[in-house]
C-alpha cells in the first residue's frame, strides 16, 4: 500500500514572522499553512506589517506574493517602503512579486480571484501570500454566504499549497462577522490615545489550536519596520528561572552601609532606595556600580542624568565607577523622559542584561518610568515581573523611588507611602533631609532587608570625594533629631 | 491524462482539488458523498478515486464496499482520505489501495497519482 507523508502527525509547524517581538507574543510565529486575517484601521500599520512579513519571509530562503484589491498602487507601496530596513530590492521579483488581482475580482468575481490566487501560488512557489484590500473582496461578495465561501476556499488553499496566508483588512465591526471565525488567526492592530500622545497596539485575538501571549502588546513603526514589545507583566508572567535564594552579602560600594544593612546587600536581591532629589541615590547607585568587574557586569538604566552628565558626576567626586566603565564592565544606557514606550523600555532593559550577562543593575528611577507610563496602575506589575526575571537571573537590583522627605523630622517617615512598592523589593534604604535651624542634615536608615538582621537606627551622611559617607554611629543623628524635635526624642 | 474522481464532503478541499488537477492536464469529477461518488462511477469509471473517510449520507468506506461488490469498479484504485490516523482507518476499511492524511499539501497528490497509476513523478 501507498502511503503519503502523514503530516498531520508532525509538530505543529510555524511560519516565524522574523519579528523578533511578534513570533515571542506568538510563540514562534504563525501557524503555516494557515490563514491569517491582519486587521486595523487605515494607517494602523497593517501594509508594512504584510511586506515585511515577505521580506522577512524571502530573506529566509522563503518566496513571498503581496496581491493588492484596490488598495495602495505598487509603485506608490514600494516608494513608502524603500526606505525601511527590511526592504531589499534584489529580492523583487525573484523571491518577493507584487500583483495586482483588482481586475480579475471585477471581471470573474470571487471565483476568478480564487482561481488567480492558486495559480499565481503554485506557479511561483509562493510559501507566503499577503492579500491586501480584503474589504474589498467582501464588497464584491453577491452576499455574506458567497464571501464565506471564498474565504473557506482560500482557506483549502492555503494548506493545500502549504502557503501561508495573510489577509489585510479594516478592523471588523462588533459584532465578529462569522467569516472570522473561520480563519487561524486574528492580529489587530491600534492606535490609543492617552491625552495627547498616541501609542500603537497590537492584539492577538485569535489563534486556533496554540498559545500566545495575551492582552494588548506596544510596537512602533521606525525605520527598520515594525517593532513589537511584548507586554512585560505577559512575557514574563512567570519567570523564567527558579528563584534562587540568597546564600552570601554583595558589598552595596558604601561600605557603613554593609554594617547597616546586616552585611551588606544579599545577592540577586532587589533594592529600593528612597529619598528627596538632591538626596544622592544616583550617587549611591554608582558607588554599587563601581563594583562591577568583568565577573559581575553591570549596568545603568537612567531616566533622567545624560551618561556625560553621570561621567561628569563620577570624575567629580572621584567615584571607582569611572575605572568600570573604562573597562567596559559598566554600560550606561540613557532612556529620555520625553516620550517613551513602557515595553519598549523593559524590553530593552531585560535585553541588555541578558547581552552581557549583568549582575548589578541599577534603574534611575521609578518616578521616570512612572512618568512615561500611559496607564500608571501597570506599573507595579510591570516592576514585579522584572524583578522577579532578574532575581531567577541572579542580578542585584538597585531600584530609586523619589519621595518628598524633606522637613521638620516630626513624623520621620511621615509622608513615605512604601506600601505600592514593598511588595516587589526585599531591600528598602531610606534617605533623607532632616531640617534644623538654618541646616539641612542627610541621615539614611534601612528599613527592610527581607529575612535578615539590620539596624534600625538612622546616621547621618556626606556626599563629597569618594560619594557617600555614613557617619560610624547614629549618634550625631540621634543629636540632630532631639534638638529637631525640641528635646522630645524620637520615643513619643 | 487521467481521470480523476475527488468525493469529499468538505468543498474547499474538492474545489482546489478539482482546480488543480485540472490545470495539470487531467479530467476531474467531484461527489460531496459516498452515494453521489456511486452515481458518477455509473456514469464514468476513472482511472484514481480520493475518496473521504467520513461523509454524511454515505462515508468512504460504505462506498468502497458498494465498489467492491461491483466487478465494474473492483480495479479502480482507490485514495481513502482522513485527518484520523491510518491505523484507525484500517481497523474499519479495508481495499483502497493508499492512505492520505489530512492535512496534506497538493505535491502529496500529483505523487500519489503518479506513483499509484505509474506514470511517474508529476510537478
Amino acid at each position: 500500500m501507498t502511503r503519503a507523508p502523514d503530516t498531520a502527525s508532525e509538530p505543529a509547524r510555524l511560519l516565524p514572522s522574523g519579528i523578533a517581538g511578534l513570533d515571542t507574543i506568538l510563540k514562534g510565529g504563525f501557524l503555516r499553512g494557515g490563514i491569517h486575517l491582519i486587521q486595523g484601521d487605515p494607517g494602523s500599520g497593517k501594509t508594512i506589517l504584510g511586506d515585511q512579513i515577505c521580506f522577512n519571509h524571502a530573506a529566509a530562503g522563503g518566496t513571498a506574493l503581496f496581491v493588492t484589491l484596490l488598495a495602495e498602487s505598487h509603485e506608490r507601496m514600494l516608494a513608502h517602503h524603500q526606505g525601511l530596513a527590511f526592504f531589499d530590492e534584489t529580492l523583487i521579483p525573484a523571491s518577493v512579486t507584487y500583483v495586482s488581482a483588482y481586475a480579475v475580482l471585477e471581471k470573474e468575481g470571487l471565483p476568478g480571484l480564487l482561481q488567480l490566487l492558486r495559480r499565481e501560488v503554485q506557479a511561483r512557489g509562493a510559501s507566503v501570500l499577503v492579500l491586501d484590500g480584503l474589504i474589498t473582496a467582501e464588497e464584491s461578495a453577491g452576499s455574506r454566504r458567497e464571501f464565506k465561501r471564498f474565504v473557506h476556499g482560500l482557506q483549502a488553499q492555503a494548506a493545500l499549497t502549504d502557503c501561508t496566508m495573510f489577509l489585510l483588512s479594516s478592523t471588523a465591526p462588533r459584532p465578529t462577522p462569522s467569516e472570522h471565525t473561520m480563519v487561524d488567526g486574528i492580529v489587530e492592530l491600534a492606535s490609543q490615545l492617552f491625552g495627547r500622545s498616541a501609542e500603537r497596539t497590537l492584539e492577538v485575538l485569535k489563534r486556533r489550536g496554540l498559545g500566545f501571549l495575551r492582552g494588548r502588546h506596544s510596537f512602533r513603526i521606525t525605520d527598520a519596520g515594525i517593532v513589537v514589545f511584548p507586554r512585560i507583566e505577559a512575557l514574563l508572567g512567570k519567570p523564567t528561572r527558579e528563584d534562587r535564594i540568597p546564600e552570601d552579602k554583595l558589598p552595596s560600594g558604601i561600605p557603613r552601609l554593609d554594617d547597616m544593612l546586616g552585611g551588606g546587600l544579599p545577592e540577586n536581591s532587589t533594592t529600593m532606595l528612597v529619598g528627596p532629589s538632591g538626596c544622592g541615590k544616583t550617587i549611591a547607585g554608582l558607588q554599587f556600580l563601581g563594583g562591577c568587574s568583568a565577573d559581575q557586569p553591570g549596568l545603568f538604566f537612567g531616566l533622567f542624568e545624560t551618561p556625560a552628565r553621570l561621567h561628569a558626576k563620577a570624575k567629580h567626586l572621584k567615584l571607582p565607577i569611572e575605572q568600570s566603565i573604562g573597562a567596559g564592565h559598566v554600560e550606561i544606557i540613557w532612556q529620555p523622559m520625553t516620550e517613551g514606550v513602557l515595553d519598549e523600555i523593559g524590553n530593552r532593559m531585560l535585553d541588555a542584561v541578558q547581552r552581557r550577562k549583568v549582575r548589578r543593575l541599577f534603574l534611575d528611577g521609578l518616578n521616570g518610568l512612572e512618568e512615561l507610563a500611559v496607564e500608571p496602575a501597570r506599573l507595579n506589575r510591570f516592576i514585579a515581573a522584572l524583578s522577579n526575571e532578574f532575581r531567577g537571573m541572579g542580578v542585584a537590583t538597585m531600584f530609586t523611588h523619589e519621595a518628598d522627605l524633606l522637613g521638620p523630622a516630626d513624623l520621620p517617615m511621615g509622608g513615605l507611602a512604601l506600601r505600592e512598592v514593598s511588595g516587589i523589593t526585599e531591600n528598602i534604604v531610606v534617605m533623607r533631609f532632616v531640617e534644623l535651624r538654618t541646616r539641612l542634615y542627610r541621615m539614611v536608615s534601612v528599613i527592610k532587608v527581607r529575612d535578615s538582621d539590620f539596624q534600625h537606627r538612622m546616621r547621618c551622611y556626606r556626599i563629597g570625594e569618594g560619594g557617600i559617607t555614613i557617619d560610624g554611629d547614629p549618634e550625631r543623628a540621634e543629636a540632630i533629631l532631639v534638638e529637631a524635635l525640641g528635646g522630645r526624642g524620637l520615643e513619643r | 491524462m487521467a481521470t480523476i474522481l475527488v468525493v469529499d464532503d468538505e468543498f474547499g478541499i474538492a474545489e482546489v482539488l478539482e482546480a488543480a488537477l485540472t490545470d495539470a492536464g487531467h479530467r476531474v469529477e467531484t461527489a460531496m458523498n459516498g452515494r453521489d461518488g456511486l452515481q458518477r462511477l455509473a456514469k464514468v469509471v476513472p482511472d484514481i478515486i480520493f475518496l473521504d473517510y467520513m461523509m454524511p449520507v454515505m462515508n468512504g468506506p460504505a462506498m468502497l464496499r458498494e465498489m467492491q461488490s461491483t466487478p465494474a469498479y473492483q480495479a479502480v484504485p482507490v485514495v481513502m482520505m482522513s485527518s484520523l490516523p491510518e491505523a484507525v482507518i484500517a481497523a474499519s476499511s479495508s481495499g483502497y489501495r493508499a492512505f492520505l492524511r489530512k492535512p496534506f499539501v497538493l505535491r502529496s497528490v500529483t505523487d500519489l497519482i503518479a506513483e499509484v497509476l505509474g506514470t511517474g513523478t508529476e510537478s
